[in-house]
């Protein structure tokens, strides 16, 4: 179930995105930043970082794209398809 | 403790996915969930694709029928799947457990909405899924059902006295 349902800013999209994958890859949210590359970090495998994508499409009840879900690499970017497909939505 | 689908009322339904009297199905059963009903499964290699991996379209179906009976147990309406979406994470492997979460999303004009996730022995997601629902009657799709007036009439009976899983 969404735990929003207005549109939120893409900054809030980013503190959400940064907190699921702090969760999903064990990295303190501190230390991840729009630019944090998450196939990069040590680690992270796709798997990861699709349990990651299937955690915020249940939080914004929304179906990201697969061309989106793997086009993305960083936090900022995966922010950026979650708001353009809220958007979309809207 | 497992809930009683509507559908047990006809002694011979076979559905694929939760009739026991269906050798070649899933019989799956259900339980309730706080966030509404639950399935547990772990299939064998009757049910395999590659060697070792449950075949990815069951998922699907799991996810299906038990938001599919989700529906008809708290809307007291059967309905038809007119889409669905899975997404893959994880490969489901043989013989493993698993268990599926089904919920509903707030109605929304005249289609039901749920979501449902697959979750391994240590609650970690393997599969999710999203599927619309369009609710009908069993008067509206009396010719395609192969059931007797007196059959139908029991399995109306049931859909409207059924028990929600919370028991509502």
């Amino acid at each position: 179930m969404a735990e929003t349902t207005s549109l939120d800013s893409i900054t809030e999209i980013t503190a959400a995105v940064t907190e699921i994958a702090a969760a999903e890859t064990g990295v303190p949210a501190a230390d991840l930043t729009p630019d944090t590359d998450l196939r990069a970090v040590e680690g992270v495998d796709s798997v990861k970082v699709l349990r990651m994508i299937a955690k915020i499409e249940r939080r914004y009840d929304i179906e990201l794209e697969d061309e989106d879900v793997f086009g993305v690499a960083t936090v900022g970017e995966v922010a950026v398809v979650v708001d353009k497909t809220l958007r979309e939505k809207a | 403790m497992s809930i009683q689908v509507p559908w047990s009322v006809l002694p011979d339904y076979r559905c694929f996915g939760c009739s026991p009297h269906n050798l070649h199905g899933l019989r799956l059963e259900f339980q309730a969930h706080p966030e509404g009903l639950q399935a547990r499964f772990a299939l064998d290699r009757g049910f395999e694709s590659y060697p070792g991996v449950v075949h990815g379209g069951l998922v699907g179906v799991i996810c299906d029928e038990t938001i599919g009976n989700l529906i008809v147990l708290e809307r007291r309406r059967p309905a038809f799947t007119v889409s669905m979406r899975t997404r893959f994470v994880t490969p489901l492997l043989v013989d493993r457990p698993y268990r599926c979460v089904a919920r509903l999303r707030a109605d929304d004009g005249d289609l039901f909405h749920g979501s449902a996730d697959v979750l391994d022995a240590d609650g970690v997601v393997c599969a999710t899924a999203t599927a619309v629902y369009q609710p009908f009657s069993l008067d509206q799709v009396r010719h395609q059902l192969t059931l007797g007036d007196d059959e139908v009439a029991l399995l109306d009976q049931a859909i409207t006295a059924t028990l929600a899983p919370n028991g509502a």
